[in-house]
């Protein structure tokens, strides 16, 4: 009998070894720890002290009243107190000043999914469009899009996605939601692992100037379609410049509420690789919980980090 | 899971039995915009994403109704037609997190979400948002559908050879390839079970003297394509050497888990994450016994 073991094939068990793609093993071992095998045993996640990429979350009670209903007016709040802290600004619009000038042409990538329902909400999107205004680009030059943005026109992006586990990708935050900016998104539907070589294409590769995660109203549960029972009123946004990084804080994020819904560990699957590819095969910022970290703003209840 | 005929979209618009079954308006609510199908041609126009684990199943069409109501949150019943009743069951058992309710042959109820299944349909009936009126709403939609369909269906007979006692029935699925299995339970980036649409896949948990253990039972078309599956388990995940004819004994993993894997015909029958050997072999023995009993 031939071995039939090849190279690249990864079971689980590798990555419960932590032999394959680095950091994801926790995940699948399903222990309830942080995602975090990458790193040695006596490293705290997410406390860098010389940090590769910083993460800021910020969360606010009033985010979300009766309903399910967003308060645009907090939200604003949020995003400029989480920009200010990322820039080490004073004031909101100086901060935005530091990512985008007249000069550009901005593309505001949010994410809008009909079917599933979990959408980057308007009033993030509003205020990401009034803040990159007020920093000096033209309305003419700002193209808020989900499907069919300009992408080769821009000069700059600023990344607004939603949060969710998705059946085919682990999970989708900032890595997935450039996934149209490619002709051939089912491409990069499982496997998933490449989904960071979309950073990389001429008319997207090095525009990404900030991220701002719209973490709400995240999504833990499997897919496809929405269940409302797996969709949770979290009250954050995030912040952050490394899309690799910021994903790394979403997965756990998502695992956590998973082990919580269940009461015993619900490892995410399949396994989200591409955060682990995207930063040793693309180099496009770090997912060892090691190398960030994580400014954590405003209500501390149920953070789950 | 063989693919059959799809009717023409306009046909089924203009056909459809179970249309008949849901009112134009109900407690207030309305239909709202016009009636949409979608088939396996254009399912992603609906669901972009989220087509394919419909399409891992034989999924015929879909087909889709708003009803909206001032002051109230829209709803959106979907009505699934499947080739056959036990991918009907399989889609149902795809996600399970909710109440059960006495609808079809079976319902589960949670936060503005029905989910049912009876005979070749699987019904699926969401609100926006969860109130008290349109709970009920979604259940009398629910109910009026499964009235309509006439008979009930079979489930797959590999469910009915697995053991009742220490099963966790909310963790029952049924599926064919790869793609649900990775939705449902990681294994490797590769094929390993050789998973197609003519598999038929059963998994399950048990709890059993204090334990937990994970099943995977899968039937193949052919001996000879079990037998392969048997070996590449044996040899990509356990790690060992595959003999054909000669049984890999329970081997115990990284996690301090047993996994082993027994062949009966055209089955594979393999525990993994069993906290007890003990476990492990109650299973496979029982399951084993079952097949030759069921001869299937």
């Amino acid at each position: 009998m031939k071995k039939r073991r090849a190279t690249g094939t990864f079971t689980r068990r590798d990555f419960i070894k932590g032999a394959a793609m680095g950091t994801l093993g926790m995940a699948l071992c399903g222990k309830g720890k942080a995602v975090f095998a990458g790193a040695g045993e006596d490293a705290v996640p997410f406390a860098a002290e010389t940090p590769q990429s910083v993460v800021v979350l910020i969360r606010d009670e009033r985010a979300i009243g009766a309903g399910d209903k967003v308060d645009a007016a907090v939200v604003q709040e949020m995003i400029d107190t989480a920009v200010q802290q990322f820039s080490g600004e004073a004031d909101a619009v100086r901060a935005w000043a530091r990512y985008v000038h007249a000069g550009d042409t901005v593309g505001i990538k949010f994410t809008r999914c009909d079917w599933m329902r979990v959408h980057t909400d308007q009033a993030v999107i509003d205020a990401v469009v009034k803040r990159v205004g007020e920093a000096g680009v033209g309305k003419d030059k700002i193209f808020a899009q989900d499907g069919g943005l300009p992408v080769a026109k821009c000069t700059a992006l600023i990344n607004v996605p939603s949060v969710k586990v998705h059946t085919l990708t682990g999970i989708a935050a900032s890595m997935k939601n450039y996934i149209n900016f490619t002709p051939a998104p089912s491409r990069y539907h499982a496997p998933s692992t490449n989904l960071g070589e979309i950073f990389l294409l001429p008319e997207v590769k090095g525009k990404t100037r900030l991220i701002v995660v719209d973490i709400l109203r995240p999504y833990f549960g499997p897919g496809p379609q929405i269940n409302p029972l797996h969709r949770w009123n979290y009250h954050g946004i995030i912040v952050g410049d490394d899309p690799v990084a910021v994903e790394t804080v979403c997965l756990n994020i998502c695992q956590a509420k998973r082990n919580l819904f269940k009461g015993e560990p619900w490892p995410i699957t399949p396994p989200p690789d591409f955060i682990a590819a995207a930063d040793k095969t693309y180099k496009l910022g770090t997912s060892d919980p090691a190398k960030i970290k994580l400014i954590k703003l405003g209500w501390d209840k149920d953070i789950l980090l | 899971m063989g693919q059959s005929q799809i009717p023409e979209k306009e046909k089924i618009l203009a056909s459809f039995p179970l249309r008949k079954a849901l009112p134009p308006e109900i407690s207030g609510w309305k239909t709202g915009r016009e009636d949409q199908v979608f088939t396996r041609d254009d399912v992603f126009d609906y669901m972009n994403g989220g087509g394919e684990i419909y399409l891992a199943y034989d999924f015929q069409f879909v087909w889709v109704r708003e009803y909206v109501r001032a002051d109230e949150p829209s709803i959106v019943a979907e009505i699934y037609q499947m080739s056959s009743s036990e991918d009907a069951f399989g889609v149902f058992t795809h996600d399970t997190d909710g109440d059960e309710v006495e609808l079809g042959q079976g319902g589960i109820y949670g936060a503005g979400l029905l989910r049912l299944w009876k005979d070749k349909i699987f019904v699926r009936i969401l609100a926006d948002r969860e109130t008290p009126e349109a709970k009920t709403v979604i259940l009398e939609l629910g109910a009026k559908i499964a009235g309509a369909v006439a008979q009930e269906g079979g489930v797959p007979g590999l469910v009915k050879v697995l053991p009742e006692e220490g099963l966790r029935p909310k963790s029952l699925r049924y599926f064919h390839t790869l793609i649900s299995l990775n939705a449902h339970y990681y294994l490797a980036n590769v094929n390993v079970l050789n998973l197609s649409p003519e598999t038929q896949v059963v998994m399950a948990r048990y709890e059993r003297e204090g334990s937990q253990a994970r099943l995977l039972l899968v039937e193949y078309p052919t001996v000879e394509r079990a037998l392969d599956a048997h070996g590449r388990f044996v040899e990509i995940v356990l790690l060992e050497r595959f003999k054909a004819g000669r049984e890999a004994p329970p081997k115990k993993l990284e996690d301090g888990k047993f996994a082993g894997v027994v062949r009966s015909g055209r089955h594979l029958i393999l525990v993994i994450e069993a906290e007890k050997k003990s476990v492990l072999e109650w299973i496979t023995k029982t399951i084993s016994q079952n097949l030759e009993g069921q001869k299937l």
